[in-house]
């Protein structure tokens, strides 16, 4: 898969024969997944930008991860 | 009206191939398709792509690692920004060959394989291929590249679906795709002895249900219903002219890769216009875009923005008309038609794709 930046801003998950929207904040967690870092680390980025108890961010990226898996997109 | 933004273009780069198959939905007048796109001519199809807002770019055929140019269209596709596939038989994906595909980007390959057995898929390829295909699989497998084992479904395998699920198992498949036969180009010249029965598709359905439950999370499995018994036609394209574009090997624009079969239509070229005005302007384009065409009983069907009125180049081969409502559709007039069509089954021998003049 690969983000890409659309000629209005959106950003884009370019996957197999497919293309998904991505809102601004599935966008922004994942261009924080690099292989590298945990889901853990991932939270703790976005809860230093973002007003929103940790707990409930922690779901967020869990969920778009786990729902991304599922199609086969990431890999753990 | 003004045109919407495209976001995929299939490149057909060559109708050349080595299989015989006779489900291929290219057309039956592959000779006269030689004269190809070059590969500069390619790149600048490439471009005008990106520059309309193309994200994804297919590689296809006939046999598209047959053009020798093939890494260096997909480096230059990726360079640009585009996701890149690889639609392919894979009999010519040896190490050097993939070396250079990845090296020039390539994001995902679909390998399509005949049958589950060795037998039955030479037979249906026409030559001994199988155990090739099988080994590139596995050495696709072992990249760092996307992979899609794709096979297509018609009378003659469509029992041997829970053997196609092994397969992929076996394989450490983790994306299946079961696409039944679409009746385009020999396809629609074979229909007869391909199209499955009711009782094939009714029992595909059923192993499909249980392998998707029980591989839930290890393999994504698609099984694509054949038109003739969806009750309403698929979306074709997502609608003519709509997202999706096709250039032939010799630099005819077609809104879908069936596109060619409708004889009451001519396609510009990428060699005489660009391919940006072809999509806005271009009479083909404009022909069947939209729902001001539409006849009833589609135009006031609250699914003309769902599915389009179907498919116009299934319309042309079924009615002669490609601005009737698609025959599959159950509410079209000529439904009856395609009710006929299920209740033939030939044993007459299925004609093999052959490129004559050309091999």
């Amino acid at each position: 898969m690969r983000l890409h930046k659309d000629t209005d801003g959106t950003m884009l998950l370019l996957v197999p024969e497919g293309i998904l929207r991505l809102n601004d904040t599935a966008a922004e967690t994942l261009a924080l997944v690099d292989g590298e870092r945990s889901v853990d680390a991932i939270v703790d980025a976005l809860g230093a930008r973002y007003a929103v108890p940790r707990a409930e961010l922690g779901r967020d990226v869990e969920d778009l991860i786990e729902r991304l898996t599922l199609r086969g997109y990431l890999t753990s | 009206m003004t045109a919407p933004r495209p976001n995929s273009l299939l490149c057909e780069l060559t109708y050349r191939c080595n299989l015989q198959c006779p489900y291929c939905y290219n057309p039956l007048d592959l000779q006269s398709y030689r004269q190809e796109l070059t590969t500069a001519e390619w790149k600048r199809v490439l471009d005008e792509a990106v520059g309309m807002g193309v994200v994804q770019a297919g590689f296809s055929g006939g046999e598209p690692t047959l053009r020798d140019d093939l890494p260096e269209l997909i480096a230059h596709a990726s360079k640009a920004g585009l996701y890149t596939n690889l639609i392919t038989q894979g009999t010519f994906l040896d190490d050097a060959k993939l070396d250079a595909l990845l090296g020039a980007g390539l994001d995902h390959i679909q390998i399509s394989i005949q049958a589950p057995t060795e037998e039955l898929a030479d037979r249906i390829a026409g030559t001994h291929v199988h155990a090739k295909k099988e080994d590139a699989i596995d050495r696709v497998a072992r990249r760092d590249v996307a992979l899609t084992l794709n096979c297509v479904l018609h009378r003659g395998n469509h029992d041997q679906i829970g053997e196609v699920i092994a397969f992929a198992e076996r394989h450490g498949i983790t994306k299946l795709e079961l696409a039944n036969v679409q009746f385009y180009g020999w396809a629609y010249r074979n229909r007869a002895g391909l199209l499955p029965t009711r009782a094939q598709v009714e029992h595909a359905l059923e192993v499909v249900a249980e392998a998707r439950e029980r591989l839930a999370g290890k393999m994504r499995i698609a099984y694509v219903l054949p038109d003739y018994f969806g009750g309403r036609p698929k979306p074709c394209m997502n609608g003519w002219g709509q997202a999706f574009l096709t250039v032939t090997p010799d630099g005819r624009v077609l809104p879908c890769p069936a596109a060619a079969g409708i004889k009451t239509l001519t396609f510009d070229r990428v060699q005489d216009r660009p391919l940006g005005e072809i999509w806005e302007s271009s009479d083909a384009f404009v022909a069947y875009r939209g729902t001001a065409w539409m006849p009833e009983p589609c135009r006031s069907c609250d699914r003309k923005e769902i599915d389009w009125g179907g498919c116009r180049c299934q319309a042309f081969l079924l009615t002669s008309d490609a601005g009737k409502t698609d025959p599959t559709c159950e509410l079209s007039p000529e439904h009856e038609t395609v009710i006929a069509a299920l209740g033939v089954e030939s044993d007459t021998p299925l004609v093999p794709r052959r490129m004559k003049s050309l091999v």
